[in-house]
């Protein structure tokens, strides 16, 4: 028997490092990874409350989820590598060019 | 504590560590090792949740894809220099605390409600139940969801063969 505020604050917590990663960091790799950690946290959650309600919903949710989370790292790898071939950098410093 | 709990607070516990070590991690390549290891702790505590299907989805698709797609990623764009954090005091301070206020207030909120609503039946949520409703209800989104990863397949294919940005090919 886990209780569900357990659940709750570790996908909490979770999201939270994830939030920190990407806020604070430059490297646009790390950024990505700290994306993987936010998503992560989300189906925590929705495992969780599936799991309390005693319901398949929360897997499925998280299956969505999971999915989301795979078409934006094939998308974010293909933008980090063009950017990368046009600077030769992985700096996220250097994404001014719209800053107008 | 039941067993249950007990692995579950141990695949947490191994999860929370692991995933600040991969923010905190100056090198890419060891930040990719620290995240196979919260994605793999992650797939544990689902298994406590009676997730299986849902584990076992995170082991393949995370430990087996997306962390060799990271590391071919940084191989590929060979970036073995740390990328220098310059960013001054104040703006550091901030959006550090922003995300630790908003964790500090929920987490308080979550255990300031009436505790132990215990989670989790003992016999488990059948997989027919989770295949059913992906058949059934959820059929609608489960085909949007394939359509959504052929644009993904179609637009990073064109994303990453462009030389430049200019380049119309």
């Amino acid at each position: 028997m886990i209780p569900v505020n357990l659940v709750l604050g570790l996908g909490l917590l979770i999201f939270s490092i994830g939030l920190v990663g990407v806020l604070v960091r430059k490297n646009l790799i790390i950024m990505l990874m700290s994306l993987e950690l936010l998503l992560n946290g989300v189906n925590i959650i929705l495992a969780g409350l599936g799991c309390h309600f005693k319901s398949p919903r929360g897997s499925v949710f998280a299956l969505f989820v999971i999915v989301m989370a795979v078409s934006e790292a094939a998308v974010g790898f293909a933008l980090v590598l063009s950017y990368f071939r046009q600077k030769q950098r992985a700096d996220a410093d250097e994404l001014n060019e719209l800053k107008g | 504590m039941t067993v249950t709990l007990a692995i579950f607070l141990f695949f947490a516990a191994l999860a929370i560590v692991s995933a600040v070590l991969v923010v905190l991690q100056k090198n890419a390549m060891r930040s990719v090792l620290y995240l196979a290891f919260t994605v793999l702790a992650i797939a544990g505590v689902f298994f406590c949740l009676q997730a299986e299907y849902l584990g076992a989805i995170q082991i393949l698709v995370y430990g087996g894809g997306i962390v060799v797609l990271y590391v071919f990623v940084i191989v590929i764009a060979n970036l073995k220099e740390a990328v220098p954090e310059r960013r001054k005091l104040f703006p550091k301070i901030f959006i550090v605390a922003m995300p630790a206020l908003l964790a500090a207030e929920i987490a308080l909120a979550v255990f300031k409600s009436r505790p132990a609503a215990a989670a989790g039946p003992e016999g488990g949520l059948e997989l027919g139940a989770l295949a059913e409703a992906l058949m059934t209800t959820y059929l609608l989104p489960f085909e949007i969801a394939s359509i959504l990863l052929l644009a993904v397949l179609i637009g990073a294919v064109i994303i990453a063969r462009r030389r430049s940005l200019h380049d119309s090919r």
